[in-house]
């Protein structure tokens, strides 16, 4: 009898112990991505009695898309400055030295519920030794206009969910596609947010610097972005997933659209881009043949995204 | 009558003063079916002494199999996959690991551990859960309390010569008043067979552990309680007919029961189990290194349940109304590698942690209306919930479909039996739901390898509705009989894989992208005749005749429908030895159905021969067997070979077997 106690007790411990382990789903979406939701000071500058304080997801600013928070606050009275004309310009400089932007918003809109003004930028190199980045900043207080400016840190963005792609259309106008959002995607319909910005050429010379005329971007509206995820990786053979749908714009002057991933690893968006005529500026069709063992093709206007 | 008597005996051991009554009692079908104890080893087929489940589950006449291999087929019961019948283990509910249906639940146990195994055809089956097809219960072995001979053993050596398999069987059993106890043991390994062009069949080779544990103590003069366990654990077994092998199944399959017997009541027996079992299968693919891409598939399955039932007689009237419970969790994870290693992995749920959750109460009843005519009853009313925790992969292809569902599931039956003289027929009818399973409802990219596509599960799957008829007749003397049935399905809602226009492979050996789709309906058609003739006292003969057609709602063939099928033997025994001679085979397929990846199958006979030789070795009995199949050597697979793998050409068997 008690051998058999000790049988049963043996034959539970060996079908106990040696499980292959259950893959952890949650921590496997976190190894390649990391969501950030609060946003947190970069940097600050202080101009007078003011003190501006830039805030950026995760306290940095990334190639790519960036939301910005600017509170300024009067140092004298510690009250926040409301409601005023706050301009918005970054700068960057080359090797060369040559000077240009990126798409931003210029005038920054005032957030009375959270006292801050929002603004995004769509970085578009990284800092190094040779590229450097500087903002410039102007308020008006009273009859007393500020102007400050701060050099910045532009680091590589680690999270491929946020990449951006940079182009000139068939319409000889450049423009900027720049993933905003899912930061941490998940095998899963995800909703897919991209901004899409343009350069607008300056119609006027250039006036002294930093002259915003010269360094205008817009935000493109009612085009659209058609949208045909695929996964690279040659073993996959150019597979793809049903019930997408293509990026319209909405009224947070964002695109809006949605993209199924089938599985975690590689993906890329092959998009096509079309203006509100429904004629092509960019991108080319991605055959649908299923090609086991072939890098799987792209469109000529995509980002490669991971998770 | 065996059976009878050893009832007569069991019952003996707690009611002596009751002679005139228990023999009353020990007559009644029922009580018989839940006291006796020590049943007598029905696991051999005629043509061999010695077999695996399968082999003994292929002598059953509505049995037929989808083969992966030379190991764990898949039985079809009524010509319907195994999503459509209950498989239990005394009425316990087991659920395989793997998506590719590498594990059916009678691969997780072994012959020397059963004494029989039950097969109810339709809605009878659906006491031990919803079922269209039927079910089919693996009764374990179990010795009675209280056995004259208290230690009792058998040995079960042999050696097939196709696949160099060499198999050893061991079982013992304790009996004493008050406490019993039966252990078995066993351990199978083959290597590749080869085909009847004399070629090696890779990746057919397996290996398989089990062992059984059942230790009962009567508690008093009426009640007993019992622990049972089984664990098996199958090792490097190769899939021929798939891109992946197997390199390690285990599953722990354990219950409690308690049972109480009530004398002189209306009541005769209260049996309530609880029961736990676990499995996990991890599937291999480095086996194959001319696949494009390496793959970790690992599935789990773990379920406990309750059955309660209790067996109610009073005259020509008997009942066992029982509860049946429990609930399941499936998971199953696909894992890519690509081609450069250094990239990250790419992973998926092939079942997105599935709960299923099942609670029926059932009842079936036998009334003896007179001495020519009886008529069984009953039905079933179950609940089905399924929730699955990862619902986002079942969105992908189904968004807004629902996470959690909850199904009614009934099923009602009843035959009409009657007997006259040389005699018999019956007729009946049912009726019965059945619920999606996992792979139907939430399976994501589980790629079949037969048609070439990835299938994709539907959360919102109408429920399987059955309308069944079946009827027999036959005619029995002392020199042989012949026994015809039908039965015929009417099915609703039937579930079966439909290309979607959406969704492109994710396998590369995949062809499309399949989703389980609900027909409008679809219908099948079964029917065995049955001769049995015995030409001398020692000369017997049987012969039996398989037809079966399937047809969806458009009239075209569903797929794994068995053509006309035959089987003869005859049987001559002359003192100790006895020989068989057998021939079986299938015709032409021409009910083939190409929409389903099927092609048409040529037929194929087979011949076997077999020769045994009983005698004692110092008082314990031995019978030695020898044997062929497969005498021809012919080249052959069936249609529900899957992938069109030949099957095993001639092999030669032997086998030992000591009762000590
Ligand atoms: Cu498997």
């Amino acid at each position: 009898m008690k051998r058999l106690h000790f049988v049963v007790i043996v034959i539970f411990v060996l079908v106990t112990s040696c499980t292959l382990e259950k893959t952890d789903y949650e921590a496997e979406l976190s190894t390649e991505t990391t969501e950030y939701i609060e946003f947190e000071e970069v940097t600050s500058i202080t101009s007078g009695d003011y003190i501006i304080s830039i805030e950026a997801l995760n306290a940095t600013l990334y190639k790519g898309y960036n939301e910005i928070h600017l509170n300024i606050i009067n140092t004298q009275t510690n009250v926040s400055l409301q409601d005023k004309d706050v301009t918005f310009l970054p700068i960057v400089t080359d090797a060369n030295g040559n000077k240009s932007s990126c798409p931003h918003a210029y005038n920054l809109e005032y957030n009375a519920t959270e006292g801050y003004y929002l603004g995004y930028a769509v970085f578009t190199s990284e800092s190094d030794t040779t590229i450097s980045w500087q903002l410039y900043i102007d308020f008006q207080e009273g009859s007393q206009s500020y102007k400050v400016d701060q050099s910045i840190t532009v680091e590589k963005q680690t999270n491929m969910n946020l990449n951006m792609t940079a182009f000139t259309g068939n319409d000889n106008e450049q423009y900027f596609i720049a993933l905003v959002s899912p930061q941490s995607p998940g095998v899963a319909e995800n909703d897919l947010v991209a901004g899409i910005y343009k350069y607008n050429q300056p119609t006027s010379s250039e006036g002294t610097f930093p002259d915003p005329s010269q360094y205008a971007y817009s935000v493109v509206q009612d085009y659209t972005l058609l949208l045909d995820p695929r996964m690279p990786e040659a073993s996959m053979g150019n597979h793809s997933s049903p019930n997408n749908q293509d990026l319209t714009m909405e009224n947070d002057g964002l695109y809006h659209g949605v993209v199924n991933y089938t599985m975690t690893g590689n993906w890329t968006l092959n998009f096509i881009f079309q203006n509100e005529k429904g004629e092509t500026l960019k991108g080319t069709e991605v055959s649908t043949e299923f090609t086991p063992g072939i890098e799987g093709a792209k469109s000529d206007l995509y980002i490669d995204i991971l998770f | 009558m065996k059976r009878i008597l050893l009832a007569i005996l069991f019952l003996g051991t707690f009611a002596n003063a009751q002679n005139t009554s228990i023999e009353k009692d020990s007559s009644d079908v029922v009580l018989d079916e839940v006291m006796i104890i020590a049943v007598k080893n029905k696991m051999k087929t005629d043509i061999k002494k010695t077999i695996s489940v399968d082999e003994f589950l292929a002598s059953s006449d509505n049995i037929s199999f989808i083969k992966r291999g030379a190991y764990a087929w898949e039985p079809l019961l009524n010509n319907m996959s195994t999503e459509r019948s209950a498989i239990t283990i005394d009425g316990m509910h087991v659920f395989g690991a793997c998506t590719d249906k590498m594990d059916p639940v009678t691969s997780y146990v072994e012959s020397n551990n059963l004494s029989d195994i039950d097969i109810k055809s339709g809605q009878e089956g659906s006491i031990n859960g919803a079922t269209v097809a039927g079910s089919i219960d693996l009764k374990r072995k179990r010795t009675s309390f209280g056995l004259g001979k208290t230690w009792h053993g058998t040995y079960q050596t042999g050696l097939e010569f196709n696949n160099k398999q060499l198999f050893n069987l061991g079982n013992v059993s304790y009996s004493s008043d008050k406490l019993v106890a039966d252990g078995s043991m066993s351990y199978r390994k083959a290597e590749n067979y080869t085909d009847g062009n004399g070629d090696e069949v890779n990746h057919s080779q397996y290996e398989k552990f089990n062992t059984s544990l059942g230790i009962a103590y009567k508690t008093t003069d009426l009640s007993s309680v019992r622990i049972d366990a089984i664990f098996d654990k199958a090792k490097d077994v190769g899939y021929p007919a798939l891109p992946m092998d197997l390199s390690l199944s285990r599953a722990l399959i354990t219950s409690v029961t308690y049972k109480q017997f009530f004398k002189n009541k209306l009541i005769k027996v209260w049996d309530t189990k609880l029961y736990f079992n676990a499995v996990e299968h991890y599937m291999d693919d480095t086996t194959r290194p001319e696949n494009l891409v390496h793959m970790d598939m690992p599935g789990w399955s773990t379920t406990y349940g309750l059955l309660s039932k209790v067996n109610l007689k009073k005259e020509n009237y008997s009942s066992e109304i029982q509860i049946n419970a429990y609930n399941n969790l499936s998971i199953a994870e696909m894992r890519m590698y690509p081609q450069d290693r250094s990239e990250t992995t790419m992973f998926a749920y092939s079942w997105p942690w599935v709960t299923t959750r099942y609670a029926g109460l059932s009842m079936s009843n036998l009334w003896n209306i007179s001495e020519k005519s009886q008529l069984n009853f009953g039905g079933t009313l179950g609940v089905n919930y399924n929730f699955s925790k990862y619902a986002e992969f079942n969105w992908i292809f189904h968004p807004g479909a629902s996470q959690e569902k909850t199904r009614f599931l009934p099923n009602l039956y009843a035959n009409y039996q009657f007997k006259s003289g040389v005699f018999n027929s019956s007729f009946g009818g049912g009726y019965g739901h059945r619920a999606p399973s996992v792979s139907e409802g939430y399976g994501y990219y589980i790629y079949n390898s037969f048609d070439r596509y990835d299938y994709i599960g539907n959360p919102d799957l109408e429920n399987e509705i059955s309308y069944e008829a079946n009827a027999s007749a036959g005619f029995k003397n002392k020199k042989g009989g012949l026994q015809a049935q039908v039965n015929y399905f009417y099915i609703q809602n039937y579930i079966i894989g439909k290309i979607l226009s959406q969704g492109s492979p994710m396998n590369y050996q995949s062809v499309g992208v399949k989703g389980y789709t609900s027909l409008d309906h679809a219908t099948l058609f079964n029917l065995t005749m049955h001769a049995n003739y015995s030409i001398l006292e020692n000369l017997h003969w049987k012969g039996t005749l398989t037809y079966a057609r399937g047809l969806d709602e458009n009239k075209n063939n569903l797929p794994f429908i068995r053509p006309l099928s035959y089987q003869t033997s005859l049987h001559y025994s002359y003192q100790n030895l006895g020989f068989l001679t057998s021939f079986h085979g299938d015709l032409k397929q021409i009910d083939y159905s190409p929409e389903y990846g099927e092609d048409e199958t040529p037929s194929y006979t087979n011949w076997n021969i077999s020769a045994d030789y009983t005698f004692y070795i110092k008082n314990y009995k031995t019978v030695f067997q020898v044997g062929a199949e497969n005498i021809f050597n012919e080249y052959y697979s069936t249609y529900a070979d899957w992938g069109n793998i030949p099957r095993m050409g001639r092999n030669i068997f032997t086998s030992l077997k000591i009762d000590l």
